[in-house]
């Protein structure tokens, strides 16, 4: 049974992932603009007058990335190159590797989502079954509900805020960027201090917007859990509070809390976007942002095709994962 | 040992305080067993939470005394109150289905009892206190290793006997134990309860509703009613003297096999059936259901296996159709309205098979075929005043559509049944009770004289008192109107009175058919046998089962059930039903 | 049975008392409607004041600060910023409501369709569901944005972004549905011989009003979020001063180096205010559809 429940979670997780890989090659299609002729442009004005003959280049390039063929023979060789995960060449910074750029992009991004995601899930579900379990708390029931108010308002306007009074105001923070211009990077504790200080900011953006969806989510199970029959007993059993809470409580209002994690996790990457347009951050948004704007074909597959399987990825990995924290999932699974 | 003084408890609300318990006085002895029984709202629950001090806000104890032994419950510290629970006082709530804890095994919910109460201890010393538990309550040790989802709704409640009991209170309170479970069900875990009461020697109070389980199980009875103790004594004594008419009312509403039909009896002789043509009324061909299944999932679950029968509808009849859940009842009324279709066979009506019909037979179908749904809660689109269940389908079959006349022929179907159209009409779903629903559903289909009536559970949730009300409704229906009726139930009490066939459906089988008097009065089928000898008889001088040890007799009949031929045990002119060999 | 409550009182004759008394008990919904009213009524009184031609460049001295004459001041590019927010303000709002309003339709039939009808469609619409959910919404918003870049108008924003705000309402209520399509009712209108049509909008959706209307709160909500991540990225329509488009002037042209700071603070807080009042009107809604979270926590 769960050989052949595995078996159609991984044709159905292939079936999505080809799906949206197509979408993915066909929408940039739509635009009449072309990425070759905007390089060879570029490439003509940046060199002498006259040194540059267009129309061989324009041909050369457009043999060497495949584009001289029929669409629909670029869309299979392209299906093919994303199942072997060859991310092809890029057109704009040809002969960067696509694989290249993703592999300088993806620590910034990963590094600074992950982490403030994981410490916003961790405080928002803690305040959120503290809201519903301590009603004796005052400072909770009034600092809580003004939290998830903050939820509603987006990560980038949040960003905004901060750098208006805490970066131009009163100047604590730098305004934006990944490092500063001075800094050299390398493995040491200057640099890293450095990288840490221009992430405090953005970091803080994001924690402080989705703390409060965390907040929320948490609140609204603990007050379902705390209405199921188990709770009434395990009080009739005279278990102690911290128990109750602990074990009873929160082990089962969390389970949902972790699917939401998960695909959280799978959109983050997305979500990253624009804090980094804020923060003018490096990473995988900037490095989107730049491809988009000059249509590069191949960069644009290789970012979202590594994004889509990254959601992918992140709804396997629940999928193995979650009958561990949730035995009832194993039955019929197992 | 225990003893309730002047009890009152008040639940503030808008309109002032209401008394939920009453000036309540109890003493209960070690060892004796004593029951609460009264409608929902009466305070019986109320009373017990009071005693281990649960009772939600803003609900208090206004008044009285509770001591257990020389310890004052209402004074105890809520640390001190904490240890009482379970190790002195347990208590079983209502809905043991849900009690438990999904996430843990049922082991770790015994140890963590023991480990908040008595410390820590190695895990083989609590391996082996938990085994205990759950060998005494006639489950076996790997149960302790499975979580609550794995186990059936008698092992679950089995299970939280073990828990309550594992640290041998002096009172143990369980609320309604087995009100989810079915009659087979119900007699194993009263008896589990039983015995475990009494290897520990603790009280027992039992909440409940069921005057028949309460005659099998307590030697003494405080019938509730509206927050107060309007009767109390011995068991034996209620049932031979009841002083109070409320208990008069309850003890008579638990219909009996045997004896007097609760029913009227007719003068005339009752109308022909309402039908045209020759063909039978409703025929069953070779009629099973198999549901899932198919491309890369299990095999799929058979609900009914074939079945054949033919209604010739004639003369009406009240067919009944009696077994547990997931018997195959259910499956069998969603195929005689057309809800769902069948995997095999042909449902005919009127010589029509009714999954092949166009759009319009099919909605004259819809007017012939009637139901009467299980709950009167859900039956009702909580958005429209409740008159429009009435009005819709007159419209919708072309009846009537002129306002006026619906709302004549809306009252008058209302009167049939009793209740006052001045009185209902007008009023959302959720301002009417229960029962009223329920019988407007009944005078609903009523007004629309449909030729077959379904009716799947109609009484089993509407208060006891007011079943038999109900009952006599729908048996007008066929006496007065000559409507054919198929009864679905799992009530054999009423199965008895009421039908003049009956169909013992287990698992998907037919285990024993034929005239009420001989299938129920004198059972054969092993399954049969069973479920009758299951029912709590509301009599203190009938033994509950016919041996000793349920779980014995329950073993041996299941496992001579298992198999058996179907029982024929003769035919009533106008139905007929073709038994496998 | 406390929804129905609420939903039945309500169509009760003192109507208006009633809902008055209910906003006085349900103070987020009050707030939210208020938040929200305030920023359309600021809309539609400023447009009396200033005209749609001084939210385009060169229609004010450049960089000025607030006084008399430019209340909000204006823009490097000489934009009149009070005008900006006046008109990119309703800009915003309508964008929301184009998008929000085809997302809750689309999204609504399919998932009523999805849930009722069952069998095949029900797995191809859940598949399709499925499989754009996945697909991070943003991205695909964002190649479709930079495709047709040029001549962007705010209407075709709203259509873009609309292409994908019915898949979450869509789930969302099929689960809904799903639930409500066994219960008794729907099976009291059957053998009342309703069609299904008739049992989808006669007997389902009135009972799901307060959850579709939240639903649409959300999908307005989620839909201005993306127009404005979209034109933060300017991908936006560039001849329409939406206040994402303020948003993406003031971050491209360094409004913080130039220390502009009224340039920085009207589109943000008029942001602010609509995002929170559509929350409020949620979490309103919310207590109204989900009376189990009432008078809780």
């Amino acid at each position: 049974m769960y050989l052949i429940y595995l078996t159609k979670r991984l044709i159905m997780l292939f079936l999505v992932v080809v799906t949206a890989a197509t979408l993915n090659f066909f929408i940039p299609r739509l635009s009449d603009k072309n990425p070759v002729l905007e390089k060879i442009t570029e490439m003509s004005e940046s060199s002498a007058p006259g040194s540059v003959n267009m129309q061989e280049l324009l041909v050369i390039f457009n043999e060497r990335f495949g584009l001289d063929k029929p669409l629909m023979q670029q869309y299979f060789d392209y299906l093919g190159d994303m199942l072997t995960l060859d991310l092809n060449y890029s057109i704009t910074s040809y002969p960067t590797r696509v694989a290249d750029m993703i592999l300088g992009a993806l620590p910034w991004t990963l590094g600074l989502m992950v982490t403030a995601t994981l410490i916003a899930f961790l405080l928002g579900s803690v305040l959120g079954a503290l809201t519903v379990w301590r009603k004796d708390m005052r400072l909770l029931q009034f600092f809580v509900p003004v939290v998830m108010v903050f939820s509603a308002i987006p990560f980038y306007l949040i960003g905004l805020i901060l750098i208006y009074f805490l970066a131009y105001k009163g100047g604590y923070f730098p305004i934006g960027g990944g490092y500063s211009l001075t800094a050299f990077p390398a493995w040491d504790w200057d640099f890293i201090s450095d990288v840490l200080y221009h992430s405090i900011l953005p970091g803080a953006s994001i924690v402080v917007a989705s703390i409060g969806i965390w907040a929320l989510g948490m609140r609204g199970m603990m007050v379902t859990v705390q209405g199921e029959d188990y709770m009434n007993f395990a009080e009739a059993k005279g278990l102690k509070n911290r128990r109750m809470f602990l074990r009873y409580a929160v082990r089962n209002a969390i389970l949902p809390q972790v699917t939401q994690l998960a695909l959280f996790m799978g959109q983050l990457v997305t979500g990253a976007i624009l804090v980094e347009i804020v923060f003018g951050y490096p990473g995988m948004g900037s490095l989107l942002l730049q491809a988009v704007d000059y249509l590069d074909y191949y960069t644009i597959y290789g970012i979202v095709f590594v994004l889509i399987l990254a959601v992918a990825l992140s709804m396997l990995i629940l999928d193995l994962f979650y009958p561990l924290l949730d035995p009832r999932t194993r039955s019929h699974r197992a | 040992m225990l003893t309730i003084k002047d009890l009152c408890v008040d639940f503030p609300v808008i309109a002032g305080v209401v008394h939920a318990v009453a000036d309540v006085d109890i003493s209960l002895k070690a060892g004796k067993r004593v029951g609460f029984v009264g409608e929902s709202g009466s305070g019986k629950t109320t009373t017990a939470l009071a005693v281990m001090r649960m009772i939600k806000k803003p609900g208090h104890v206004s008044k009285g005394e509770i001591r257990l032994g020389d310890t004052d419950i209402l004074s105890l510290s809520p640390e001190e109150m904490r240890q009482t629970r379970l190790c002195w006082i347990s208590y079983i709530p209502q809905g043991a289905m849900n009690s438990l804890n999904p996430v843990m095994r049922i082991e770790q919910q015994i140890w963590d009892g023991i480990v908040d109460h008595e410390g820590t201890f190695p895990i083989r010393e609590l391996r082996r206190r938990s085994d205990d538990a759950i060998a005494g309550v006639g489950l076996p040790a790997r149960v302790g290793r499975m979580f609550p989802h794995e186990l059936s709704g008698g092992m679950k409640q089995r299970a939280c006997i073990a828990i309550a009991t594992a640290l041998k209170p002096e009172l143990i309170i369980a609320d309604e134990p087995t009100s989810a479970l079915d009659v087979i069900t119900q007699r194993q875990v009263m008896e589990t309860l039983e015995k475990a009461q009494e290897a520990i020697g603790s009280a027992l109070i039992l909440i409940g509703h069921d005057m028949g389980l309460m005659a099998q199980c307590v030697d003494k009875l405080m019938v509730m009613k509206d927050g107060r103790i309007v009767e109390r004594g011995a068991i034996r004594d209620i049932f031979t003297k009841p002083e109070h008419p409320y208990t008069r009312q309850l003890i008579s509403s638990v219909p009996s096999i045997g004896g007097e039909s609760f029913l009227p009896k007719l003068s005339a002789e009752p109308v022909a059936g309402r039908r045209s043509g020759d063909a039978p009324l409703l025929e069953f061909d070779g009629v099973s259901k198999v549901y899932g299944g198919g491309f890369l999932s299990k095999k799929g679950n058979t609900a009914l296996y074939p079945l054949s029968f033919a209604l010739d509808g004639r003369k009406p009849k009240i067919i009944s159709i009696v077994g547990q859940s997931g018997s195959g009842k259910s499956t069998l009324g969603g195929l005689m309205l057309g809800f769902s279709r069948p995997t095999t066979g042909e449902v005919m009506f009127e010589g029509r098979n009714i999954a092949t019909l166009g759009r319009a037979a099919t909605k004259s179908l819809r007017k012939d075929i009637q139901a009467v749904f299980q709950d009167p809660y859900g039956a009702f689109n909580p958005y429209y005043r409740v008159e429009r269940a009435l009005s819709l389908p007159l419209k919708r079959f072309g009846i009537s559509s002129d306002a006026a006349d619906v709302r004549t022929r809306c009252a008058e179907a209302c009167r049939g049944v009793g209740l006052d159209p001045s009185k209902i009409f007008g009023r959302f779903p959720h301002e009417l009770s229960g029962g009223q629903r329920q019988r407007l559903m009944v005078a609903r289909a009523l007004m629309l004289s449909p030729k077959l009536l379904i009716a799947d559970e109609p009484v089993s949730m509407v208060d006891a008192s007011l079943r038999a009300s109900i009952l006599k409704n729908l048996y007008d229906l066929k006496d007065k109107h000559g409507i054919s009726i198929v009864y679905i139930t799992h009530d054999l009490a009423t199965a008895y009175h009421v039908s003049d066939y009956v169909i013992v459906l287990h698992e998907g089988h037919v285990a024993e058919a034929g005239p009420p008097k001989d299938v129920i009065g004198n059972p054969q089928h092993p399954y049969t046998r069973l479920l009758v000898n299951s029912i709590p008889w509301p009599d203190v001088d009938r033994q509950w089962g016919t041996s000793a040890s349920a779980k014995e007799e329950i073993e041996a009949l299941m496992k001579e059930a298992k198999g058996h031929p179907p029982v024929d045990r003769g035919s009533v002119p106008g139905f007929e039903l073709a038994m496998a060999s | 049975m406390t929804l129905a409550a609420m939903v039945s009182t309500e169509r009760q004759p003192k109507k208006l008392e009633y809902l008055k008394g209910y906003l006085a008990r349900n103070p987020s919904l009050a707030i939210g409607i208020f938040m929200v009213g305030f920023l359309i009524l600021f809309s539609l009184l400023g447009s009396f004041f200033v005209d749609e031609r001084m939210a385009q460049p060169l229609s004010a001295l450049p960089s000025q600060p607030p006084g008399l004459n430019l209340l909000f001041g204006s823009d490097t590019q000489g934009r009149n910023l009070f005008a900006v927010l006046v008109y990119g303000t309703w800009l915003t709002v309508r964008l929301g409501l184009i998008a929000g309003a085809i997302g809750i339709l689309i999204g609504g039939s399919l998932g009523f369709i999805s849930a009722y009808f069952g069998g095949w469609t029900d797995r191809i619409i859940n598949f399709s569901t499925d499989v754009l959910l996945t697909v991070p919404a943003l991205l695909i918003l964002v190649i479709i944005a930079s495709a047709f870049k040029d001549g962007m108008t705010p209407t075709m924003m709203a259509l873009i972004i609309a292409a994908l705000a019915w898949r979450r309402p869509a789930r969302q209520i099929r689960a809904q549905v799903l639930v409500m399509r066994n219960a008794g009712y729907v099976d009291t209108a059957r053998i009342s011989g309703a069609g299904p049509f008739e049992i989808i909008f006669f007997e389902l959706v009135p009972n799901l009003m307060p959850y579709l209307v939240a639903s649409f709160v959300t999908a307005v909500s989620a839909a201005v979020l993306a127009s404005i991540g979209l034109e933060a990225m300017g991908l936006g329509p560039q001849n329409a001063p939406t206040l994402g488009m303020s948003i993406y002037y003031m971050m491209n042209f360094s409004a913080f180096l130039l220390k502009m700071w009224w340039w920085i603070i009207p589109p943000i807080a008029a942001l602010i205010i609509l995002f929170v009042g559509l929350y409020l009107i949620n979490t309103g809604l919310d207590e109204l559809a989900n009376p189990r979270l009432r008078r809780r926590a």
